[in-house]
């Protein structure tokens, strides 16, 4: 009964979804991510807290994202320049006005969720970043990006501190063997 | 066709009620004939209109449209609200079809036609409520109904002016039986027709586009809201079923709030985790000088083919040690870790020659299972550099 139209606009966001999750899983991203994340962390001062470091990395994350999606954009204007909401109401690149922010945004949907379902996405929608005022469909696309980006994430610094461990203690291993030979 | 219930149509401007109504009552009787050639005009009566609804809506909008200027009227179901309510239906539908959904109908090539249709129905529902209103808004109406030329795919739909009060019950019960097809047509008028009538009147003498306003300001949720949320909920419903193959273990749990909480519950894990690695980053960092993490990451990049981040290939290890020798003091520690480092990670007699090797080598090295890292396709990897090594995981 649904019209071709709701079905292909399923079909094609689909296809958009798909890419959006292929595009972080590959080999390559993560190159990328890790790369820019070590230039990140080199910027970081040493001894700059934790805090620091996350946020290096988040906004490698973002850049790696290319600021094509919502949470990415959010991410790097909140950084470069604090709150310049503006821009990022601008839409980035790609979209302009292309996405109208509905507050009432599960509203939109009022009929088919219900109030748990809703509550849910309020949450959701404050968990991904810059994306508290957004549409049911478009809060769970950035989610599903957001998602695939943070697995990324997780797994590049997992990777990176297992091996700042080992070399560092292997250098210390090292520095100390040196030492006592020398 | 017949066109004779034409002329007769069209000169009725502030006709009494009955004349029009009968003649829209026939005219849809008419249609259903034409639609169902056993169709018995006497049957059509009471159930003109709900046959009408049974048809295919393909169907039932190319015979709507069939007649055109020149519309037999139709000796249609006795009562008179179910003719007017017929036409609005049929134009309300349309137009509320076309405004949200794209009519999946053919029915681009045949409204044309409708303008007429449309203005006499609109006159004729107009009538129904009114006289006086509705020979004004009648009037008003068929310029307007003409001036507006339907767009391909979207006739011009009538205003509704919902005087037809008394079957709206009957009707939302006949259109809900009736298939989803006819049924999207049948909601939207339904809904334009239980819509406020003093308010589609007004829009219909007032504004061009009156129709529109009235979808609008109903707001129920009927069926052309409903058919959009359809296709609303079919988005997000597909966007869900994404989000349910991202997240481990959601396939299984039915139900959107439940699928959004584990979706939630992830999201938060995954942040933690990254907060509590870069909080070890962070405690290991000073103890690594950035030049160690070039050859960290160069160490890396070996094992695991980060050919972009091995740093322009074979270059960036050469430009990292001189750099690290210039930056930092800790040169001392730089040898040491990047030997080492290969031994631990990398094949031992490979680790020298990794390094070296600008050529086309690209040895591949097994991981080893300490470090979590990921295995690249070798196809993958960036064919920038020569020094690319390639680990199959």
């Amino acid at each position: 009964m649904i019209s071709p139209s709701a079905s292909s606009a399923s079909s094609s966001s689909k296809k958009k979804m798909k890419q959006a999750e292929s595009k972080w899983r590959t080999a390559a991203q993560e190159r990328i991510y890790r790369r820019r994340l070590l230039e990140a962390l080199r910027s970081t001062a040493s001894g700059a807290g934790p805090r620091a470091v996350k946020e290096a990395a988040d906004s490698a994350l973002a850049l790696t994202a290319r600021g094509q999606s919502q949470w990415s954009r959010a991410i790097l204007l909140g950084r470069c320049r604090p709150r310049r909401k503006l821009l990022l109401k601008a839409g980035g690149k790609v979209r302009r006005g292309r996405r109208r922010p509905r507050p009432a945004a599960p509203v939109s949907v009022a009929v088919a969720t219900g109030k748990k379902v809703r509550d849910r996405l309020r949450v959701l929608g404050r968990l991904v970043p810059g994306c508290r005022q957004l549409s049911a469909p478009s809060l769970l696309e950035e989610a599903a990006d957001y998602v695939a980006a943070l697995e990324m994430q997780v797994k590049a610094m997992r990777a990176l501190a297992d091996a700042f461990s080992a070399a560092s203690l292997n250098a210390a291993a090292a520095g100390e063997a040196e030492s006592r030979v020398v | 066709m017949e066109p004779g219930g034409s002329s007769g149509v069209g000169s009725v401007n502030s006709g009494t009620y009955t004349p029009e109504i009968a003649e829209s009552l026939r005219f849809e009787e008419e249609i259903q004939s034409l639609i169902d050639p056993s169709f018995d005009a006497s049957s059509a009566a009471g159930g003109s209109f709900t046959a009408l609804l049974g048809l295919p809506a393909n169907q039932a909008v190319e015979l709507l449209h069939h007649p055109g200027p020149g519309e037999p009227p139709a000796s249609a179901a006795s009562s008179s609200p179910i003719a007017g309510d017929l036409w609005r239906l049929r134009l309300v539908e349309q137009h509320a079809v076309t405004d949200t959904l794209r009519l999946p109908f053919g029915c681009s090539s045949t409204f044309p036609s409708d303008a007429a249709l449309v203005e006499r129905a609109a006159r004729f529902s107009v009538f129904a409520t009114d006289d006086s209103p509705a020979s004004s808004s009648g009037g008003g109406l068929s310029p307007e109904l003409k001036a507006e030329p339907p767009d391909s795919h979207s006739p011009p739909t009538l205003p509704v002016p919902a005087e037809k009060p008394r079957r709206p019950s009957k009707r939302k019960e006949c259109e809900k039986s009736k298939a989803k097809a006819v049924a999207k047509k049948s909601k939207s008028a339904e809904e334009n027709t239980s819509a406020a009538k003093p308010a589609a009147e007004e829009n219909t003498s007032g504004d061009k586009l009156p129709y529109v306003h009235v979808r609008a300001r109903r707001g129920q949720a009927t069926d052309s809201h409903s058919l959009a949320e359809r296709a609303r909920r079919e988005k997000i419903n597909a966007r869900m079923k994404l989000l349910q193959e991202l997240v481990p273990g959601c396939s299984k749990i039915t139900g959107t709030a439940l699928v959004l909480d584990e979706i939630i519950n992830h999201v938060q894990s995954l942040q933690r985790q990254v907060e509590f690695l870069s909080m070890k980053l962070a405690a290991v960092n000073p103890r690594i000088d950035f030049s160690g993490l070039d050859h960290i990451l160069s160490a890396e990049c070996g094992p695991l083919a980060m050919g972009s981040g091995c740093g322009g290939g074979a270059s960036d290890p050469a430009t990292w040690a001189s750099e690290t020798a210039a930056s930092t003091g800790g040169i001392r520690r730089m040898p040491p870790p990047q030997q080492i480092w290969h031994l631990d990670l990398v094949h031992p007699q490979q680790s020298s020659t990794v390094w070296e090797n600008n050529g086309a080598a690209h040895p591949h090295f097994l991981l080893s299972p300490a470090t979590s890292l990921v295995g690249y396709d070798p196809a993958s990897s960036v064919p920038l550099n020569s020094n690319q090594l390639k680990t199959e995981l």
